[in-house]
């Protein structure tokens, strides 16, 4: 059989370069982690009329459907066109009517923890905030990972992001209604950052230890605390895996609104249409940011916005990691490693 | 005396009715426990929307007359002043176990003791109760094992209907305000006669022992993590602690402020003693404290069972312990060691 | 409305330091607190407890405080000329008629000999009753000893025991529990007698047992509860064992009702 692919073309559809030269795999995009149990139906269908039978489900929480063969990707496109509307409905007509599938691969599917409707930790839809978030940066093809997590227990990673998205809840505090059992207090000196303590029966918060988690009301017996019902998000950037200089992302901004966090992803996308290197197969953000400095970075993700006032950007970053490539000679083996092995 | 007031005349009402305060349960939107939550409390009515009738309330109206935090006395060196008094009339919405709760209430702070509590009384004598009709009980309720379903106890009842409310007068003051208003009209109140959750009581009159000390105790000793939301959720729970505060110096003379603050038989350190005895240290003697009181030991001093079956406290543990399941167990263990009922 | 809440500052006339950690303070005061009957002592901005009388005469009153709270620390600190606030007397006291034509043997566990102070002294100012009168103390140790000159005293005119846990080189008199000593107190009309015990739970318990054993019924013991009070009203619930208050129905109880006050 004569299979003359575009390469390119095929990856930024959605299909993989597989192992064996006549299969593929078609990636599913799930954003916010959550569908609709009779989607399943499709995935279904696709593994076992196209594939070997099999699902995988990615970190991304997406689908990844394996052993198809090349020759089987438009009839498959065309059959999973009412699922990229269903999931991107926000994609042009012109996208959707042409039935060939995902316009775009590289702007990873928005993972998101399950969120608050069903977490009692949640500070948020993370579901509905993925989607928005889809809408503002797919089908963008620019290699970015973004997930959206509901509190700092950050369960979906969100530190291991280029972008991750971390919802705060800003308590807020009636005096008289407190009993001052402590609860609240403890908690926070135990699970969180100790930004609670008690002066004369009463609580008081250090705003800068605060990190939004909400616990504070999700503890208290007379809902002394509550949430200002106003939604607020830390972003954390730049963390990665990856073979150079895996590392955890860090803080960009806290105490932000949607709006604001939708015009920074937004601002993104130009910002690396300026700064990537082109002679890459595809670079990641991080190591654009490397290269341009945290302040050219900032800079055009603030552009044009205006921000709220409980906001706080950072104004340097000093992220974390650590480089590959360092020296194991000196390292202990078999030998080396007292009493053992 | 019997009306069908429409929305706009209920409203008509509350904003004419000077030097009164209507209070009832009401929606804060987005201030419940958990995210994009609603927070139902008692507070200020202002219209006929703000009236909540498809949610219990999380704390009860407990809070209007027994404030959580109250200030009991302000010092200026020995020069001793206490608050100013208040005079509006307190117009509150609630519902049969929620009057019955104040009642409970009353038993402690205007009947037991020396004398009336004055800060009670104050807030006390000033409010007029409006029944909310329950034309079903929510999930939780157990009024009916409580006897507390039905309640007479009222100066007006309301009953929901789309446009407005329908209401029964029964005492002068109502019919005074509301004279002129509305259209006469006849309904009947309804009272729930069953619950969801099935509730036994049981009817003694001296807990045997063996039950003080007996093992389903060591249960809630696991399960129960003293958070308290049982004793705060409770309309009847009336513990207090009481709190100094020292603002410092004003011209030589200490300025100070004593306050009462809720306190509850499940929270740590509600036995502890200056020099470091303290009484029921595990949780499930707590329970079994707690249960007593609100079944059997408040009816011997009072007449009545404390509890009032308002379901509060199995909606708010965060642990899943239902006290009406344990009001159950109790029953079967009374009934176990008993051949015949002595009451 | 009166205001039972309202206390009455009271200056402080003399403090007599009774041990390392025991002070007894007088107070002008124009109550007449009944014996073993409490009231609220408060410093403003501190807080307020629960103190039993334990001295009564024509204007004054005396406190005795242990400092080993929030509270009874600032007191503590308190001098002559400073006022305290107090509201009260709350609870029942000893009723010390219906001892009046019987033996009363009183036995106390350290400071616990404070709320039963006044009762020992009005029966000890009675030449007839302090004929009927027996006196059981039990200290930790030499240095516990509260009241200890006035305990001399009393020794001249009644049979009184006093012991410590163990035995130290300062002390040579009687050693061991007080539950020990129970034995010696001479009792002559078992049936004509009442025993006012008051202290430590586990000590009223233990001790009440060792009268039992003489032949002491539950209706001829007494003995007096403390609890964390927060109003001495009735109203704050802390002191409520089963359905009574401490500080309305007690905090004297008659054992056979105590027995049945399961915390």
């Amino acid at each position: 059989m004569i299979r003359d692919i575009n390469r390119k073309k095929t990856v930024k559809n959605a299909w993989r370069i597989t192992k064996n030269r006549a299969l593929t795999c078609l990636r599913i995009r799930v954003p916010g982690g959550h569908l609709e149990a009779r989607h399943l139906e499709l995935m279904k269908k696709v593994a076992e009329i196209y594939g070997n039978g099999t699902v995988h489900l990615t970190t991304r929480q997406g689908f990844e459907i394996p052993g198809i063969p090349f020759e089987k990707m438009a009839e498959i496109n065309n059959l999973i066109t009412d699922y990229i509307a269903f999931t991107g409905q926000h994609l042009s007509t012109e996208v959707i009517s042409s039935r060939e599938g995902y316009p775009a691969a590289g702007t990873r599917n928005i993972s998101a923890c399950i969120g608050n409707r069903v977490c009692p930790f949640a500070n948020f839809d993370t579901t509905k905030m993925a989607l928005e978030i889809e809408k503002t940066v797919y089908p963008n093809d620019f290699h970015v990972k973004i997930a959206v997590t509901g509190c700092p227990n950050d369960c979906i990673k969100a530190h291991m992001q280029d972008i991750g998205v971390i919802g705060q809840a800003l308590p807020e505090y009636e005096t008289q209604s407190c009993i001052g059992c402590e609860a609240c207090v403890k908690n926070c000196r135990k699970k969180v950052t100790g930004a609670l303590s008690m002066v004369d029966f009463k609580v008081e918060r250090d705003p800068r230890r605060c990190i939004g988690c909400g616990e504070c009301v999700l503890v208290c017996p007379t809902q002394a605390w509550t949430r200002n019902p106003q939604k607020f998000f830390r972003l954390v950037v730049m963390g990665r895996t990856g073979k150079k200089n895996p590392r955890l992302a860090a803080p960009f901004a806290e105490w932000v609104t949607a709006k604001v966090v939708l015009g920074i992803m937004e601002n993104l996308y130009p910002y690396i249409q300026q700064y990537i290197d082109k002679s890459l197969v595809k670079e990641h953000v991080g190591y654009i940011v490397d290269r341009t400095g945290y302040q050219v970075f900032r800079d055009w993700l603030l552009r044009g916005i205006t921000l709220n006032p409980e906001a706080r950007i950072a104004p340097t970053m000093q992220w974390s990691g650590y480089m590959y490539g360092y020296d194991t000679d000196a390292w202990d083996t078999k030998s080396t490693i007292p009493g053992s092995l | 005396m019997k009306k069908l007031l429409q929305k706009d005349e209920f409203d008509a009402l509350l904003s004419t009715s000077s030097g009164v305060q209507f209070l009832g349960p009401v929606r804060l939107k987005g201030r419940g426990r958990f995210s994009d939550t609603d927070l139902i409390k008692y507070g200020q009515i202002k219209s006929f929307t703000d009236i909540v009738w498809d949610s219990k309330t999380y704390l009860s109206a407990k809070e209007l007359i027994l404030p959580i935090t109250e200030t009991l006395l302000d010092f200026t060196g020995t020069t001793v002043v206490q608050p100013p008094v208040e005079d509006a009339i307190l117009v509150l919405f609630l519902r049969a176990c929620d009057i019955h709760a104040i009642e409970r209430l009353d038993a402690i702070f205007l009947n037991n003791g020396p004398s009336p509590d004055p800060y009670y009384k104050q807030k006390r004598d000033r409010f007029k109760l409006v029944l909310m009709e329950c034309a079903v009980p929510f999930d939780s309720c157990f009024c009916v094992a409580m006897g507390t379903n039905t309640v007479s106890n009222f100066g007006a009842a309301v009953r929901c209907i789309e446009d407005g409310i329908l209401i029964d007068i029964r005492d002068e003051w109502f019919t005074s305000q509301i004279a002129g208003s509305g259209t006469d009209t006849e309904f009947e109140l309804q009272f729930p006669q069953q619950n969801g959750a099935d509730v036994h009581v049981p009817h003694i009159k001296e807990m045997q022992e063996q039950l003080f000390t007996h093992e389903m105790w060591d249960e809630y000793s696991k399960r129960c993590i003293a958070c308290g939301r049982c004793n705060t959720s409770c309309p009847t729970c009336s513990c207090f602690s009481v709190h100094d505060i020292s603002y410092g110096h004003d011209s030589n003379s200490k300025i100070a402020r004593r306050q009462r603050v809720w306190d509850g038989c499940h929270l740590d350190g509600f036995t502890d003693m200056a020099g470091g005895a303290a009484f029921r240290i595990e949780c499930g003697s707590r329970m079994r404290f707690k249960t007593f009181h609100k079944i059997y030991d408040y009816r011997k001093r009072y007449g009545v069972n404390m509890c009032v079956g308002c379901g509060r406290c199995d909606d708010v543990c965060p642990e899943y312990i239902s006290f009406a399941n344990c009001i159950n167990k109790v029953n079967d263990l009374v009934n176990e060691s008993r051949s015949t009922p002595d009451e | 409305m009166n205001n039972a809440w309202v206390p009455v500052a009271n200056r402080i006339t003399d403090i007599i330091k009774e041990t390392d950690v025991e002070y007894t303070f007088t107070l002008e005061s124009s109550i007449r607190p009944d014996h073993g009957q409490f009231v609220e002592v408060s410093i403003p901005g501190i807080g307020e407890a629960p103190i039993s009388v334990s001295g009564t005469g024509d204007g004054w009153i005396q406190l005795t405080i242990r400092a080993v709270g929030h509270l009874t620390c600032a007191i503590s600190t308190c001098k002559v000329g400073e006022q305290l606030f107090i509201r009260g007397p709350y609870g029942v006291a000893f009723p010390s008629a219906l001892y009046e034509n019987a033996t009363l043997v009183v036995a106390a566990g350290g400071c616990a000999v404070a709320p039963v102070r006044t009762l020992i002294r009005s029966r000890l100012a009675d030449k007839k009753l302090a004929a009927n009168t027996r006196l059981l103390f039990g200290f930790k140790n030499p240095e516990s000893v509260l009241y200890k000159d006035e305990i001399d005293e009393w020794s001249k005119l009644v049979q009184t025991i006093v012991t410590i846990d163990k035995e130290a080189c300062s002390w040579n008199g009687r050693t061991g529990l007080i539950t020990s000593h129970v034995a010696d107190v001479d009792i002559p009309d078992l049936s004509q007698t009442h025993v006012v015990i008051v202290g430590p739970p586990v000590m009223m318990k233990y001790t009440s047992a060792q009268f039992f054993s003489r032949g002491i019924k539950q209706e001829q013991i007494w003995l007096s509860f403390e609890r964390r009070m927060a109003c001495g009203l009735g109203k704050c619930g802390h002191c409520k064992i089963d359905n009574s208050y401490v500080c309305v129905d007690g905090p004297v109880f008659r054992y056979d009702k105590a027995l049945h006050l399961i915390d």
